[in-house]
């Protein structure tokens, strides 16, 4: 069980090759058909998280949550999806059509990006790049520039202040997100996730990063816009900010690429702080996936918790807290470290 | 400690997470009512003593009847009681001033209609029912064998039976509700009884010969008849249409 998808992409190579194909050539397949299976997944995990977070916040509110198609209405997102894309494809007239039309292409890929350095297992990475962090951290940066993409092309005056917000909040929160991960670094002495991940096998770094832990979900979930941080779509106020001109399978794109992001972040957790493809028993991967769901349930769990907080105090939360805490917490680690390693460590 | 509100509101919603839901899912799944649970109006033509307090005691003036003397007593004769539900607010002030307990809710809430008219809800008494109204006894049946000479002739008696069984199909054609009212205990029973019988001729015929011939015989048909309808009905939509 363990080494399933390794060995089918084994078994893919040794075929290719075998059919006379260049070994560079073999590889590239190989990762053609990789990244077919993100895509994939990605769907596929969409339509789950989808129903997840309905029934959740179905449940908090002593709901029922979706229950009609299938069993526990988990087909209900099938039909949505079939509903928006069959729906019309409305583009406003006074919008810039090229940006309005090529910004949730955009964010959708820039989100699928961020699981090329993400190890799905043990020796289960697309590129096990050696900056795997830095990659990370500035490919999902870029989601900012999609939101302001939508806001400025939807030509609405709602939608840029949904996407001025958007981007005031996600560099703010940017900077303690790095921060933060530089502990863990420190520590583990690599950017490469799969070495973190391996670092982890005596002692998860939640135990020895418990801020940096709180301080990453903080930042995270302002990352991802989700509640309680969710200004920049704040249905109530802005009529779902940069989203608001969209229709149908544009507008889903967004909603897709919001998700994929979300796995991907608590995928990140999960490999950072949780130990990543470590644990007894079960299989690497499938623990990968355990761990990430239980960060996404505590995700949901914090949104249909939490009212949202106001925009002035988000961003001073982020600035007056979040950054002098993980530079305090970057210093102590440091301290820690060194300390350590004098004691002959 | 600061914070800890945040702690409390996670720790409220995870404990809600885990009890039980609170919807119920309507049409397959009925709501409890209590006792006093006020939905449609009714109105029971038999207590009716035509004294009109109601029409008085509505503020809305939903409720309306027509009347006339009757020849042999002093007492008013009733033709028709209209209940017009749109106007209704559920006072129970009528249900109050009523001196013999006519008018009641019952637990059907479910009063949307197609058309407008339809909400109305109107009874009325026919001439072959009126003279039960009036009369103290328990069947209409009895009341026409009352009417009968001592020792009728055989053909006589034929021709009188199926002259009976004409009036009592006339009647179940034109209220059906009132005329099996006798045969079963409920008022829904008797509704479901009435739909069964206008949508099927043949049974309306047989339960007309039945209820002159032997009533025993046809109180128990038409339980029968009630009990396979609700069978089916809950067979085909969960619960059913009966109101708990």
């Amino acid at each position: 069980m363990e080494n399933w998808f390794v060995n089918i992409a084994y078994a893919l190579t040794n075929w290719l090759t075998g059919l006379g194909l260049s070994a560079g050539w073999a590889d590239f397949i190989l990762l053609v058909v990789q990244w077919v299976c993100i895509i994939i997944i990605v769907t596929l995990n969409v339509i789950v998280l989808i129903w997840l977070e309905r029934k959740i916040s179905g449940f908090i509110q002593q709901r029922l949550g979706p229950n009609r198609l299938g069993p526990f209405g988990m087909f209900q997102t099938i039909a949505d999806a079939i509903k928006l894309l069959t729906k019309e494809d409305i583009i406003p007239s006074a919008t810039d059509k090229l940006i309005f039309r090529t910004a949730p292409m955009f964010f959708i890929i820039i989100s699928v990006m961020l699981y090329v350095v993400l190890p799905m297992g043990e020796n289960m990475v697309i590129a096990d790049l050696n900056a795997g962090v830095f990659y990370f951290i500035s490919v999902g940066s870029l989601t900012t520039i999609c939101l302001l993409m939508a806001g400025w092309g939807s030509n609405n005056k709602w939608s840029l202040l949904g996407a001025m917000r958007s981007v005031a909040q996600m560099i703010s929160y940017e900077i303690p997100l790095a921060f933060s991960l530089l502990g863990v670094i420190m520590i583990a002495g690599s950017m490469r996730l799969s070495d973190i991940a391996a670092a982890q096998s005596n002692v998860w770094f939640i135990v020895l990063q418990p801020v940096a832990f709180i301080t990453y979900f903080i930042a995270a979930t302002a990352e991802l816009n989700r509640g309680p941080f969710d200004m920049p779509e704040a249905e109530q106020e802005l009529t779902a900010g940069a989203y608001t001109e969209y229709t149908g399978m544009r507008w889903a794109l967004f909603f897709l690429a919001e998700y994929t992001n979300l796995v991907a972040v608590s995928a990140l957790m999960s490999t950072m702080f949780l130990g990543g493809w470590q644990g007894p028993f079960l299989p690497s991967w499938l623990w990968i996936i355990i761990k990430t769901y239980l960060v996404m349930i505590v995700f949901m769990w914090l949104k249909w918790t939490f009212p949202r907080i106001r925009m002035d105090h988000l961003m001073s939360f982020s600035w007056k807290v979040l950054i002098p805490v993980t530079l305090a917490n970057i210093l102590v680690t440091g301290i820690a470290l060194q300390v350590f390693k004098g004691m002959g460590w | 400690m600061k914070g800890k509100g945040l702690l409390e509101g996670l720790w409220i919603t995870l404990r809600h997470l885990f009890e039980r839901e609170i919807t119920i899912q309507y049409p397959e799944q009925m709501p409890y009512l209590q006792e006093r649970f006020r939905g449609c109006l009714q109105f029971d033509y038999k207590k009716c003593i035509v004294c009109g307090l109601c029409t008085k005691a509505c503020p809305n003036n939903v409720l309306s009847y027509e009347s006339e003397p009757d020849p042999n007593s002093k007492k008013k004769l009733l033709i028709s009681y209209t209940i017009d539900l749109q106007y209704c607010m559920f006072c129970n002030l009528c249900v109050e001033a009523c001196p013999t307990g006519t008018l009641y809710f019952n637990h059907n809430f479910e009063l949307s209609e197609y058309q407008r008219d339809d909400i109305k809800i109107v009874y009325e008494i026919p001439r072959s029912a009126q003279a039960v109204i009036s009369e103290p006894v328990d069947s209409p049946i009895e009341m026409v064998d009352s009417d009968s000479e001592p020792a009728p002739q055989p053909d006589e008696e034929e021709a009188k039976k199926q002259k009976q069984i004409n009036a009592m199909i006339t009647a179940l054609q034109k209220n059906p509700v009132k005329a099996v009212s006798k045969l079963v205990e409920s008022e829904d029973q008797a509704r479901i009884l009435a739909d069964i019988l206008q949508a099927d001729e043949k049974k309306l015929i047989r339960m007309a010969t039945m209820m002159i011939e032997d009533r025993e015989k046809a109180g128990k048909v038409a339980l029968a008849f009630v009990n396979k309808e609700l069978k089916d009905r809950q067979q085909e939509g969960g619960a059913g249409n009966e109101p708990e």
